[in-house]
């Protein structure tokens, strides 16, 4: 319990420590790492998110024409509830879980094995400036990046999936799409996935830097705390937003009406 | 040299009475351990434990003693001091450690970059430059080193890349680690001139070089 509210405490000083510390991403080699991280986050995994994306549009329309005998009109608003407000920031946190946070935490964990940590800090270049401010800032917007790509390609392919099995026209559900979709689902969902991408980044980072140990069997617990750490987390994050979006109308902004 | 006091012992010149880089000794007056650096120039410390060396650069590292010790860098006694003033000593010393201290992610321009890219930014334009000229003056080609990894690189590299990095800090003092192990003659060359070239970019620097002695050593 000790260990749990250490960890706990932990990782809410390094996010204080992040929030206060935003400025030294003006540094030349913290941009660079920024970059570097957007790259490896945001960019690289494109592809596979793509693929992703579009499984998930088609497999809920098709579960949803097939098993519900559904109009095109249920359909679309399901495409709009479950994939722009839930599944999207979802399936992006996941992936960058299994691709960025396990990458992130073996690298800091292998860094403060090997005295690379230790290099920074005789350099008087505090590793939380070079090594988890531009990590989380980066994993931050490249979760919300992600997250938009998984929306237009999920919504997209679902909807074209429907066009194709209904009688119904592409146009058509597009325009019942632009009617029912707000500006609110959009920014309920960039908030969601930059909380979930902060949090990721944070928990990979906190867990990677605090091997448990000095052996090289210390670097794979790491990144498995950081993994299912996270992956609570974002469970965590998404239950609590679910709750203020459909049980209390989160600030009024959203509301569930079926 | 004086083996009783190791810090006496110069590299480039003789130890003069003046002010003192470095002083760290016991509180209770005991020589044993003790190291008194001089101001300017380059040095050589002979006859130190490698426990003393370690003991040492953690001090200095951390600007503070081990406890009853005394840590006396530029004349100002630590102790005395706040976190501020502690934390401007610390930024006028550097540490070249025998591996080199490189990230393994940063090719060795990059590598050599890093601290002024973090600490003074504005000074980066004249990086590539300082780099070309400080490696010209050892006699190294820059253009076979500054696109490698630490990966690839032999330790002769690492430490050659670290000393850039410290020069273009440019440093009030430079303690270094025994350099020399496992160098060929031609390597050690380059590595002995490292004093050198550090005095003609920081003039009134001091580089101190720290040899330990290994343990059994003493005996034979």
């Amino acid at each position: 319990m000790i260990g749990v509210y250490r960890e706990f405490e932990g990782c809410m000083r390094l996010a204080a420590y992040v929030l206060r510390r935003l400025g030294v991403l003006a540094l030349p080699p913290v941009s660079e790492a920024l970059t570097r991280q957007i790259y490896f986050t945001g960019a690289s995994a494109t592809t596979g998110m793509v693929l992703r994306g579009a499984f998930i549009g088609t497999l809920i329309i098709a579960y949803v024409i097939d098993v519900l005998d559904a109009s095109a009109a249920l359909a679309v608003k399901i495409l709009i509830w479950v994939v722009l407000r839930e599944i999207g920031p979802l399936i992006a946190a996941v992936l960058v879980i299994q691709r960025s946070g396990t990458a992130v935490a073996t690298e800091l964990a292998l860094m403060q094995i090997s005295g690379e940590v230790a290099s920074l800090r005789r350099m008087r270049i505090d590793p939380r400036d070079y090594l988890v401010v531009p990590r989380v800032v980066g994993i931050a917007l490249s979760t919300a990046a992600l997250t938009f790509y998984v929306q237009v390609i999920a919504v997209g392919g679902g909807m074209l999936l429907s066009a194709l099995s209904l009688e119904t026209s592409l146009a058509e559900l597009a325009g019942e799409f632009f009617q029912l979709v707000s500006p609110v689902d959009f920014i309920y969902s960039v908030i969601k996935s930059l909380m979930f991408g902060a949090a990721i980044a944070l928990l990979c980072c906190y867990y990677g830097l605090h091997p448990p140990g000095t052996s090289i069997n210390a670097v794979p617990k790491a990144a498995i705390n950081a993994v299912t750490q996270s992956t609570l987390l974002v469970m965590l994050l998404n239950v609590i937003f679910a709750y203020l979006v459909f049980g209390q109308a989160f600030f009024g902004l959203v509301t569930a009406k079926l | 040299m004086n083996r009783e006091d190791p810090a006496v012992r110069s590299g480039l010149g003789s130890p003069t009475a003046g002010p003192l880089a470095l002083v760290y000794e016991p509180v209770s007056g005991c020589a044993e351990g003790m190291v008194r650096i001089p101001a300017g120039g380059g040095h050589c410390l002979e006859g130190l434990s490698e426990f003393r060396v370690s003991r040492l650069l953690s001090a200095v590292l951390e600007v503070k003693p081990e406890i009853g010790w005394r840590l006396v860098l530029f004349g100002a006694d630590v102790d005395a001091l706040g976190p501020e003033k502690r934390e401007a000593l610390r930024a006028r010393v550097a540490v070249l450690p025998s591996m080199g201290g490189l990230l393994s992610s940063l090719n060795a321009w990059e590598n050599m970059v890093l601290p002024l890219g973090m600490h003074r930014p504005l000074e980066l334009p004249r990086a590539t430059r300082g780099i070309h000229d400080c490696l010209g003056e050892l006699g190294v080609p820059a253009r076979d080193l500054l696109e490698k990894l630490p990966e690839s690189m032999t330790r002769y590299e690492k430490i050659l890349t670290a000393y850039v990095r410290i020069v273009l800090e440019q440093p009030d003092l430079v303690l270094s680690e025994n350099l020399h192990e496992g160098l060929d003659d031609q390597q050690r060359d380059v590595v002995a001139r490292f004093p050198e070239v550090y005095e003609a970019r920081c003039p009134g620097g001091t580089f101190a070089v720290l040899r330990a002695v290994a343990p059994g050593s003493r005996d034979s």
